[in-house]
């Protein structure tokens, strides 16, 4: 299967929030009431009844002011943390390369939450128990009952974008679509997500450097995280041995002490 | 009737026992995150109740008996700590001791033979790594940087595998092992023949006969 993508032009997107307001409205969920602090950005963070949110940044250099915009959801890595620290596989990659996610597997660790390197799911659980709601993050519209993808739709958000600053297809077709868009934009401009944690489902055409988007420079899976690729089968390999190990040291004493027992 | 002398008061068999369940309890809800096959016994996150509920017996147990028995509580971390050249006589010996061969290559031990205050150092140090890094993840959530945590967690599976794995260890020696037997007998009864005190804890046996209390 093709690998698919979202791509967002930044130097395309007039911050109108239609893809957020129809994130929210395809996956059924609940506004988040704001309030004005002073930009057009809002709510203030990502939740569990936001999964999409267009970030407002305003740079200023020499006298001249730059308004810069960019849309902050789950970037669906080939690396993804996410799905490496998650121990019930409820974040998985799709053959299509998103990262969805199984519900009703998930046990609200939050692994996930402290290890995506661009901070994106979110959970809502009691801080004494533990319980609540389950992990919630952008799912590429592939949530079961809710699913486009598979259903041959686009996913909501570029369906609704009215400046083409959105577009779905064959990721492959995006980036080659991105490199000339780059090459066509020239002076700062640049593509993030070709090869970023193992290369990101949702590209970025950028007109300056990552971090004035609020994105990190260089994105990695966090070095604890693949330090438990390496601590799980190190975990049996030693458990094994040592109990392999016990067994055979009862075993021999036992026959030992025994034998010089009957010896006497 | 054959003699016997009083190894562990009932206050220390009650704590042993108590945080033996707790551990245990600890030990397979952590487990289920741990092995991917039995995750589906952690959905939805009520083995992390149940596993938040016991690390909070097993910190309050040990707090417990900390501020009841100071002065036995101290004796026990230092004579954990403390360690001699019969310790080093020990490690030479233990290959062939407990394997089966001769019992008179051991040299005299304490009241803890230096294999079981191994043990003790194990429990009070992934004691302290568990109880740590588990209160950074459950209430400063957040507070803390992600990198933090991450490390936390870390420290976490460290200690489990660390801990997990001597506790096996623990548990074959103590139960299984045939020159073990009367190890499992006085922490459920409190005592130990006689005998058996003398030829496994010669140093702790001639102290208690020459009245000494510990």
């Amino acid at each position: 299967m093709a690998e698919k993508a979202i791509l967002y032009d930044s130097s395309k997107c007039t911050a109108c929030r239609a893809c957020q307001v129809a994130c929210k409205n395809w996956n059924e969920l609940e506004a988040v009431e704001t309030t004005n602090w002073g930009s057009y950005e809002n709510p203030r963070d990502l939740s569990p009844k936001t999964w999409l949110k267009m970030e407002f940044r305003e740079i200023g250099d020499n006298g001249t002011l730059r308004w810069l915009f960019s849309r902050r959801a789950c970037m669906h890595c080939s690396e993804a943390a996410c799905v490496k620290v998650c121990p019930t596989g409820a974040l998985y990659h799709r053959p299509d390369g998103f990262v969805a996610i199984e519900k009703n597997k998930c046990t609200n660790c939050g692994y996930c939450v402290e290890f995506c390197p661009f901070d994106i799911p979110r959970l809502d659980v009691n801080r004494a128990s533990g319980l609540g709601e389950r992990v919630t993050k952008c799912t590429a519209c592939t949530t079961p009952g809710l699913n486009r993808i598979d259903n041959d739709a686009i996913p909501a958000c570029v369906k609704t974008c009215p400046t083409g600053a959105l577009s779905y297809g064959n990721r492959d077709t995006l980036v080659a679509a991105a490199e000339a868009r780059v090459q066509e934009l020239g002076g700062n401009a640049r593509l993030y997500g070709k090869n970023e944690v193992g290369g990101t489902h949702v590209l970025y055409v950028l007109e300056d450097s990552p971090t004035s988007y609020g994105l990190p420079e260089d994105p990695t899976v966090p070095a604890a995280a693949t330090a438990h690729d390496i601590l799980k089968p190190l975990g049996y390999a030693v458990a094994g041995v040592v109990a392999l190990g016990l067994l055979l040291n009862v075993m021999v004493a036992r026959a030992r002490i025994i034998s010089r027992e009957e010896e006497k | 009737m054959q003699q016997e002398v009083e190894r562990f008061r009932k206050r220390a068999r009650v704590q042993h026992w108590w945080i033996v369940v707790c551990a245990l309890i600890l030990g397979l809800t952590g487990l289920f995150l741990f092995v991917s096959g039995f995750a589906g016994a952690a959905e939805g996150g009520g083995s992390r109740l149940v596993h938040r509920i016991a690390a909070i017996c097993f910190v309050a147990g040990p707090v417990l008996y900390f501020f009841t028995n100071p002065r036995s509580s101290w004796e026990w971390i230092k004579e954990a700590f403390t360690w001699t050249k019969d310790d080093i006589g020990w490690f030479q010996a233990a290959p062939i001791y407990y394997f089966g061969g001769p019992e008179d290559v051991m040299p005299p031990q304490g009241r803890s033979n230096t294999g079981q205050k191994m043990w003790m150092v194990v429990v009070i140090v992934t004691g302290v790594i568990f109880v740590m890094s588990g209160f950074f993840m459950w209430f400063l959530k957040g507070t803390i940087s992600a990198e933090t945590y991450q490390v936390m967690l870390l420290l976490h599976d460290i200690a489990f595998i660390g801990g997990g794995t001597m506790l096996l260890v623990h548990i074959a020696l103590a139960v299984f092992h045939p020159r073990m037997t009367e190890a499992l007998r006085s922490m459920w009864g409190g005592k130990s023949s006689a005998h058996y005190a003398k030829t496994h804890h010669g140093k702790w046996y001639d102290r208690i006969s020459a009245g000494e209390s510990t």
